[in-house]
């Protein structure tokens, strides 16, 4: 029963993560009907912004709880100022281009971040400092659950309760949902779209660095690539849920999470990645639009 | 108040309209007839910047509104019911309603104009915490009309309000905005297929056939008009 527990929370704690990556794609999805595959690698950017601000703030001496308080806000701050950037630059000029054009541009942009990491920084693994501080609580059931685990999910659940909170009760959050919705009619009643579309490139990026940040110092490693993989489970989970659906988001992004931990812990890590992808086959097979999304009719 | 001066327009490199002039005076109720694919919607989606002006100006108070965004004219007094209603189908009626007044800041003035949107419908009262996608046609062209009030605007642009609604509906819909007009002073500018009801509410009107204005008069002589009677009002 304690190695049933362990492997839940394991799920779990990787759920979170990729929920937190997942909202990302869901809320670009339903907004501008795009999957934006440079996505992973905001995430990516995010943790080796925290890598390299909590390396300065550690040279100061500063304890890890201190450190990671500042960090978290820099790497926010500097993934969303990339999501915004790519936005304008790689998409806005595409939008009422073909579908397929963004899309490629999405692709062409997530490569050129990758290299660009990988040329300013190093190709290498770089260790990344654990800054989830040990709580004194969780201890006690040292093996079935850690201290990272525990804040990795408080965080992600609070970050998600109050994007909820924001959506559905401030009149941006409206907005955001009209536009979504109907974007003309969101224009004819004096919604700006592409400040709209800005904020929710914004938002996107800011969760998906808030989860790299957590998963980088939980894991304690990170290279140029880990945006990659990362991504294409994030967005297998905004599929499972129901692309453009955000409680799917986040109810996909645990089923994925539990899934691989259970594939681990009862069959063989090997098969981690074989289980989440045959999940999505089975999703897709039997609810073409996802757990929580609806199916595409049109009134007329 | 809302002029248009030989305003040319279309898609790509379609021409649909042809130096078409409408004078829309304050406070008037002004209708804009004409058979399906003559340029009525084409005129409005001028109006408010979705198609752009080859040549000629559109004028509001006096002022160019030519190139202005169409997020941008809400503020300046003009609101648009678009043809299909367009509500925002997982938005709650209240929401909906709420979403028409977004850029407005007086809480209060909101809650008045909510109060008289629920006077004039209150249907929609009933049906306020209901998802728009979920009510009848005639509820969401109640609830369109009520969003583009919500604004508070000086001209209403309204685009085929009567597409696809039962008879009944449609004199319901087109009394209220007759009230609107004479209750709120607000100016009206109604573009329809339905002639005969376009007409019987209106002050002024215009006939649109390919893309040109081809007739205008009062509304009641255009309702006596021989060649308007066989074209629009099948007598």
């Amino acid at each position: 029963m304690e190695y049933f527990f362990e492997i839940f929370f394991d799920g779990l704690t990787r759920g979170s993560i990729y929920a937190l990556i997942a909202l990302g794609y869901t809320m670009v999805y339903g907004i501008i009907q795009l999957i934006n595959f440079a996505h992973g690698e905001i995430y990516m950017i995010g943790a080796f912004t925290a890598l390299i601000v909590s390396g300065v703030l550690g040279a100061l001496g500063l304890p890890g709880y201190a450190i990671l308080l500042m960090t978290l806000p820099v790497a926010v701050i500097y993934a969303s100022a990339y999501g915004y950037t790519i936005e304008k630059i790689a998409y806005k000029p595409l939008r009422n281009a073909p579908r397929l054009s963004p899309l490629i541009s999405a692709i062409g942009m997530s490569i050129f971040l990758q290299n660009y990491v990988l040329l300013a920084q190093t190709p290498d693994f770089l260790p990344f400092p654990s800054l989830l501080p040990p709580l004194d609580v969780v201890d006690r059931f040292h093996g079935v659950l850690s201290s990272s685990e525990v804040i990795i999910v408080v965080t992600a659940a609070l970050v998600m309760a109050g994007l909820t909170a924001f959506i559905k009760f401030t009149r941006m959050g409206k907005a955001m949902r009209a536009t979504a919705q109907s974007p003309r009619m969101a224009m004819l009643v004096g919604i700006n779209v592409d400040q709209v579309i800005s904020l929710t490139f914004i938002i996107g990026s800011a969760l998906a660095a808030v989860g790299g940040v957590l998963i980088a110092s939980h894991v304690g490693q990170i290279n140029f690539y880990i945006g990659f993989l990362a991504g294409i489970k994030a967005f297998t989970a905004a599929v499972l849920g129901g692309i453009g659906s955000i409680p799917g988001a986040m109810l996909g992004g645990l089923v994925l999470g539990w899934t691989e931990s259970f594939a681990t812990g009862y069959v063989s890590s090997d098969y981690e990645d074989v289980f989440a992808f045959a999940l999505l086959v089975l999703i897709l097979i039997f609810r073409p639009a996802g757990i929580l999304g609806k199916p595409a009719i049109q009134k007329v | 108040m809302l002029k248009l001066i030989d305003v040319e327009a279309g898609y790509g490199a379609i021409p649909v309209l042809h130096r078409v002039s409408i004078e829309v005076g304050k406070g008037e109720i002004i209708s804009l007839i004409g058979a399906n694919g003559a340029g009525k919607t084409t005129t409005l989606m001028a109006i408010c910047g979705v198609v752009p002006l080859r040549s000629g100006d559109i004028l509001l108070d006096g002022q160019s509104i030519r190139g202005v965004p169409g997020n941008r004219l809400v503020d300046m007094g003009v609101s648009q019911v678009p043809e299909g209603r367009l509500i925002f189908p997982e938005l709650t009626v209240a929401e909906n309603l709420d979403m028409g007044a977004f850029l407005r800041k007086d809480r209060q003035g909101i809650r008045d104009d909510l109060d008289h949107v629920f006077e004039l419908f209150p249907i929609l009262a009933d049906r306020r915490h209901q998802q728009g996608g979920t009510l009848s046609g005639g509820e969401q062209q109640m609830l369109a009309i009520s969003r583009a009030i919500m604004a508070r605007p000086r001209v209403l642009l309204l685009d085929e309000p009567s597409l696809g609604l039962a008879p009944l509906v449609i004199r319901q819909i087109f009394g209220i905005i007759q009230k609107i007009n004479r209750e709120r002073g607000t100016t009206i500018f109604l573009v329809e297929q339905n002639a005969h009801q376009a007409l019987k509410i209106a002050h002024r009107g215009y006939v649109m056939e390919n893309g040109a204005i081809t007739l205008t008069d009062t509304a009641a002589r255009l309702l006596e008009n021989e060649g308007v009677k066989k074209a629009y009002l099948g007598i």
